[in-house]
Parts: C-alpha cells; sequence; structure tokens
C-alpha cells in the first residue's frame, strides 16, 4: 500500500490534486481534513487520544433522551433470572462437586487428582475464566 | 491409525490486488458504493445496477491494521487488511477502529476506507463521487455516527450516505417478496448478538436487546481453555488457529447436557475428539518450568549467596583480628619501652610515627566490631529464612550492601544460570486434543455463565422479548424467526434454536426458524439490492446540504434503518481551536461550536 502524505494539520499550501512529493497523496481524498474530536483542546498533534465506548456512553448518557427512546446502553440484554449449571472447570461436564482448597469444579475422581496436582498459576488462570477469583474466602 | 488428525492450516490472507473500476462504476449516475462495516471484516464493492445477480463483494478483508516492524517496513506506514499476510507475528500491534461493534477510532476507520476506495478503483479526484451505503451498530451512539458522517462527507467529499443495520439487509434479502413481514432477527457477529423484533416492516428498536458475546469472546474461551491444559505451548495457541477450530471444528449441542453426557464415555470420546497436530518446532520450548519451581530456584541460589557472603566475612574478619593482634603488639612495645624493636616494626609495618599507629588500630577494631555485628544479624536472618518460606524481595535488599563487598561475583555466574543445557527435553509433534471444547466454545451465547458473564443468554433474551408482546403478536414474531451473522454458522445452531423456542412457546404452537442462506455476505447482499431499490429515492439519502444543515448525528430513517432521536450534539471543537474548521458546517440550531468534554 502506498505511503500516504501527512494529511494531518499542515498549515502551509496544498491543492486538493495530486501533488507531486515522494509520498503520494491518495486523489480521492481531501489532504487538509482534520479529524475533530480529538483529545480535548490541550491536546496537540501527538496527543491524539480518541474516546472509547465507555467515554462515549457516559457522555451519550448525559443527552435528554425520553424514557422509550433506544439507545446503545438501553438495549443491553437483562441479567440471567435462572441460576447457572456448574461445569467442571476441566473437561466442562455437569460438575458436582468443588474442590475447597482450589474452589475448582470437577466431576470425577481422576479430574479430582488432576487439580491436585496443578500449578498454581493454570489454577487461577481457571478461575479467572469463570471469573470466580475473589479475594474473599 | 491417525483418526481425527487434522493440521492446521494457518492460512495467510493474499493481499489484495488494486482493481480497476471498470465499466460498472462509470455509468450515467454515480454508481453506489456498498461497504459493510464490521468488527470482524469489512466487505466493500459496487452496487452495479443490472442483472447481475451476485458477484460476491470485490473486497473481504480483516477489518484491522497494523504498522509493520522494523525500519524498512514500518516506514511505508500502516498495512490494512489482506496485506498484512499472516496476522499472527503482529498479533500485539494489531489495531482496529471498533471498539464492541462501534467504530471509535476514527483515524483507524480512514485507513480502512482508504484502503477499500484505492483497492475498488475509485479514481474521481478531489472526493469520492459516489453515494454509500454503511453499515452502523444497532442503536449506534449518536456520537459515533456524527464521527463517521464527518468523516465521509468533510474528507472524502461523498454526496449522499445512508446508513443500515447488517442484520436488516440480511433480512430483506432473504425476504424479497412480502417488505412488510414481521419476525424476529437473531443475529450473532464477532463482538456481541442482538435480537431485533421486526414489525411491520420496521424495526421495533426500544424492545431491542444485545448480548455482548460473540466470536471474538468464543475464541478468547477456546484458547484460554487449551492453553490452560497445555501450559507448555502458550505460544503455539494462536488467535487465528483458534478461529479455525471455531469454523470448522465446533458444533453447537442440541441439548447441551445430554451431549456432555455422550463425551462422558470414554468410546464416544475417542471416535470424537478432534486432535490438532501442531506443526513440528524443534526449538526447546521456553521455559519448562513452572512458577513454583523457578522460586524454589531463586531461593536456593539467593540462599547460596548468602553462604558464600557469611564465609567471606568471616574470612575477612579472621584476618582483620589478626592484624589487629599483631598491632597491638607493636603498641605494647612502644608502651614496654622496647624502642628499637619498636620502631624495627613500624619500618615493617611502613608505618612513620606512633600516632599513625595508634588511628590504625582503632580504625582496625571498629571494622572488626562491625564485621561481628554482620556476622550475628546475618546468622539471625538465615534463620528467619528457614520458617518463613516466601518474600525473596526483601532478601535481595539486604543482599545488596552485602554484594557490594564481595568483589567479583562473576566467578559464580556460571554456577547459577538455569540448567536447560543439561536437561534434554524430549521434542515431539504435539497433539492439542479437542474434546469438549468443540461444544463448550460456542455455548457462551446460549450460558454467558459459562465465562462469568451475567447477561442472559439467548433463549432467555428471547423470552424477555416475547414477553413484551401481547399474545397474538408474539404469534406473528415467532413464525418468523431469521438467523444470521456469521458466529451462527455452527452445524446444529437452527436445531438448537428450534428446542430452545419449543420449551418456551406454549404446547402445540407454531413457530419456524430460519437460517440466512450466506450469513456472513447477506447483510452486503441485501445492502446493495436495498441500494439499487432506491437509487432515485431522496428520502433514504442523508445529502451533504442536510450534514451541513442538521449535523453528522443526522439519520434519515428507512426500513433497514436504526430509530432517529433528534438529539443535537454539540459540534466538537477541532484541535487547531481556530474558527475555520468549526465554521466550515454552518453550525445552526443548537449552541454554536461548544467544546465537549
Amino acid at each position: 500500500m502506498e505511503a500516504m502524505s501527512e494529511n494531518k494539520m499542515v498549515p502551509s499550501e496544498f491543492s486538493t490534486g495530486p501533488v507531486e512529493k515522494a509520498a503520494k497523496p491518495l486523489p480521492f481524498k481531501d489532504p487538509n481534513f482534520v479529524h475533530s474530536g480529538h483529545g480535548g483542546a490541550v491536546a496537540g498533534k501527538k496527543n491524539r487520544t480518541w474516546k472509547n465506548l465507555k467515554q462515549i456512553l457516559a457522555s451519550e448518557r448525559a443527552l435528554p433522551w425520553q424514557l422509550n427512546d433506544p439507545n446503545y446502553f438501553s438495549i443491553d440484554a437483562p441479567p440471567s433470572f435462572k441460576p447457572a449449571k456448574k461445569y467442571s472447570d476441566v473437561s466442562g461436564l455437569l460438575a458436582n462437586y468443588t474442590d475447597p482448597q482450589s474452589k475448582l469444579r470437577f466431576s470425577t475422581i481422576e479430574e479430582f487428582s488432576y487439580i491436585r496436582r496443578l500449578p498454581s498459576d493454570v489454577v487461577t488462570g481457571y478461575l479467572a475464566l469463570r471469573k470466580a477469583t475473589s479475594i474473599v474466602p | 491409525m491417525a483418526a481425527n488428525v487434522f493440521p492446521f492450516r494457518d492460512a495467510r490472507a493474499a493481499p489484495d490486488p488494486v482493481l480497476e473500476a471498470g465499466p460498472v462504476a462509470h455509468g450515467p449516475l454515480p454508481v453506489p458504493l456498498v461497504l459493510d462495516n464490521g468488527s470482524f471484516q469489512v466487505r466493500a464493492g459496487w452496487a452495479c445496477p443490472g442483472q447481475d445477480p451476485g458477484p460476491e463483494p470485490r473486497l473481504q478483508f480483516r477489518a484491522v491494521c497494523a504498522r509493520g516492524r522494523g525500519g524498512a517496513r514500518g516506514a511505508s506506514g500502516p498495512q490494512v487488511g489482506n496485506a498484512l499476510g499472516s496476522l499472527e507475528p503482529l498479533r500485539w500491534m494489531l489495531r482496529s477502529p471498533f471498539d464492541r461493534n462501534v467504530p471509535v477510532n476514527l483515524e483507524l476507520q480512514e485507513l480502512l476506507l482508504d484502503y477499500s476506495f484505492q483497492h475498488l478503483g475509485v479514481s474521481s479526484q478531489g472526493c469520492v463521487d459516489h453515494p454509500i451505503v454503511l453499515t452502523e451498530a444497532v442503536c449506534n451512539p449518536l456520537y459515533s455516527r456524527q464521527m463517521m458522517s464527518e468523516l465521509l462527507f468533510e474528507c472524502y467529499g461523498i454526496p449522499k450516505v445512508a446508513y443500515g443495520i447488517d442484520s436488516l439487509f440480511s433480512f430483506y434479502h432473504n425476504k424479497p417478496k412480502n417488505s412488510m413481514c414481521s419476525g424476529l432477527i437473531i443475529s450473532s457477529g464477532y463482538q456481541c448478538t442482538h435480537v431485533l423484533p421486526i414489525l411491520e416492516g420496521r424495526l421495533d428498536a426500544k424492545n431491542c436487546k444485545r448480548i455482548n458475546l460473540g466470536g471474538s469472546q468464543a475464541a478468547g474461551y477456546l484458547q484460554r481453555l487449551l492453553q490452560l491444559k497445555y501450559p507448555g505451548h502458550l505460544a503455539a495457541i494462536t488467535l487465528s488457529r483458534m478461529e479455525e477450530i471455531l469454523h470448522e471444528h465446533s458444533y453447537i449441542a442440541e441439548d447441551y447436557v445430554e451431549e456432555l453426557h455422550k463425551w462422558r464415555c470414554p468410546d464416544y470420546y475417542e471416535n470424537n475428539v478432534h486432535k490438532m497436530q501442531l506443526p513440528f518446532s524443534s526449538k526447546l520450548l521456553g521455559s519448562t518450568l513452572t512458577s513454583e519451581e523457578k522460586q524454589e530456584r531463586r531461593q536456593q541460589q539467593l540462599r547460596r549467596l548468602q553462604e558464600l557472603n557469611a564465609r567471606r566475612r568471616e574470612e575477612k574478619l579472621q584476618l582483620d583480628q589478626e592484624r589487629l593482634d599483631r598491632l597491638l603488639y607493636v603498641q605494647e612495645l612502644l608502651e614496654d619501652g622496647q624502642m628499637d624493636q619498636f620502631h624495627k616494626a613500624l619500618i615493617e609495618l611502613n608505618m612513620d610515627s606512633p600516632e599513625e599507629l595508634q588511628s590504625y588500630i582503632q580504625k582496625l577494631s571498629i571494622a572488626v566490631e562491625q564485621a561481628k555485628q554482620k556476622i550475628l544479624q546475618a546468622e539471625v536472618n538465615l534463620e528467619v529464612d528457614v520458617v518463613d518460606s516466601k518474600p525473596e524481595t526483601p532478601d535481595l535488599e539486604q543482599l545488596e550492601p552485602s554484594l557490594e563487598d564481595v568483589e567479583s561475583m562473576n566467578d559464580f555466574d556460571p554456577l547459577f544460570s538455569e540448567e536447560t543445557p543439561g536437561v534434554e527435553k524430549p521434542v515431539t509433534t504435539v497433539q492439542l486434543f479437542v474434546g469438549t471444547e468443540r461444544i463448550r466454545a460456542p455455548e457462551i451465547i446460549f450460558q454467558p455463565s459459562l465465562i462469568g458473564e451475567e447477561q442472559a443468554g439467548i433463549a432467555e433474551t428471547l423470552q424477555y422479548i416475547l414477553d413484551r408482546y401481547p399474545k397474538d403478536i408474539q404469534e406473528m414474531l415467532v413464525q418468523n424467526v431469521f438467523l444470521t451473522g456469521g458466529n451462527t454458522m455452527y452445524p446444529g445452531m437452527k436445531a438448537r434454536m428450534e428446542k430452545e423456542l419449543l420449551e418456551m412457546r406454549p404446547f402445540r404452537s407454531s413457530f419456524q426458524v430460519q437460517l440466512a442462506s450466506n450469513p456472513v455476505l447477506d447483510a452486503w447482499y441485501g445492502a446493495r439490492d436495498w441500494a439499487l431499490n432506491h437509487l432515485d429515492d431522496n428520502e433514504v439519502w442523508i445529502t451533504r446540504k442536510e450534514y451541513e444543515e442538521k449535523g453528522g448525528e443526522y439519520l434519515k430513517e428507512h426500513c433497514a434503518s436504526n430509530i432517529y432521536v433528534p438529539i443535537r450534539l454539540p459540534k466538537q471543537a477541532s484541535r487547531s481551536s481556530d474558527a475555520q474548521a468549526s465554521s466550515k458546517g454552518s453550525a445552526a440550531g443548537g449552541g454554536g461550536a461548544g467544546e465537549q468534554a
């Protein structure tokens, strides 16, 4: 892909047609175009921060929505009302038992011995996968 | 007997050629460009009028870009999509304009659009002279639409644009005859899954629901599962390979619990496990030690260092002590009055006067005292270490001053280096056994609790939405359940949806589930058909004039679009903060150019 010319804020004159330079600009663009909404007013050329989705949604919440208006955050699915089924962390089968030492779930005796031999980083990995890593015992 | 052994294909994308637009683009009216802007893939092509039913979109590429590593490749600027070839070496440098399913980084979006326009052969000067049909997220945030309109109108100078929802386009593509139909669309994409009820041809937006799980979360889950099962092969279990497993080796169980029971039985397991063969690699796996073994090793090294220091200190103490004794003896000579011997001794010691001798004795005795103190302290620490096995950093801090005493530690480094050259690890080709993972990974959209998400799964969300309608409308909606989106292409998806509907609908009521004919590309085909049908219709396109009057977040509704809520956003201040940029579009109505935090 050919290099694009620096079409961010260059105060010198540019014509909208192709310019003979070492880097060939794409002809169908406006080379003087500057994205607005880059960071704040203080942001210079280096500080181009785009808002991420959380920030955008936070500022969207502040707008004057009516009660029934659909918007991005009102569309989020509600949390589940049914109790979650417990599956073994190791094999995915239905887990009837939980290891009290590591809080991992297992379904057979072989899985239990496998769990007891696991190094601690793998154990935390399995718990993190279920988002069950809580420091409250 | 190598049953069910599959190699990884590890496909690389071929770079796209710069296509000639050809006669299609140069009709009497400007031909619309259709862009299905997805977080997984961007699909772009011309909407050619005529009886052409369906060439594929000319461009399909991953919506990522990365700056190449190294001076030479980095200089040519960021590469996009298929020009990157294989994604794995650049995995940490891939950047996407999307955050979930909304484009937030418009600079990268600009790169993707440049790539699309360039490779489609757009040749108009100074602006892109074609109307554009672009897909956006369901209930796209106004800010994001404003940014996107600004990019399209001001950077590319397009004449008019229409925004639509990809799943709606796909729905209309699959049901051309009755345009006024109702149904329930279940669209599962890369980042999220939507359930959209359609009433009388229009999206009922306030009853839509979105589950924030899709193909990328399934791939991430599968990757973590396999990495935890095979902790020695972290680097070989890449996301691209996970996507390959999901696309080709996974399926959705019709009854999850029953299927799991089947997998318990060893014969079934043997027959159905897919063994993925990792490519042969002869380099030693980086560190074969677990973190606990590494800790053990570090503690051993520390203990050795400490013992060494203690020994050296004792030796030094002994030497100093002897010297001190000698000096004291010489001093006694002086006190006893034996001047000749004293002077001889002084010369031997290389000293000039008794005062110097005195000061030297003093210094030495202080040093001896300190050394004794340190030895005592070190002994106490050693005892403490034996009892308490965890912290390493306090040991290191105490060792630091003592390390300065020891002249050259370099002699001892070979002793303490990792013993990898000694250990011979048998290098065999490894197979990853993918058993129940085949059904676990795609199951997360039905049971988000598998990965700890609190949201309800598809079935429960569907029930929640249906319950918001009266019974007759429920009946009508359920007759027309439509599945679309790349993440619905698992074998068994349709059967599973039918079973879930059977469970939640009243006894002996009917329902109908339909899968899109091409769940991945139907959105693009639908958008193209829509564009061709609505070329002359001015009610649906947002023109440049309307953009300037009503702002970037303006939306014109049509059969496949979001609902427009007329809230005016203040226009963003441009970075240069001079009036020039903000006066480009005459900011009418609402406040003037305000600054958005």
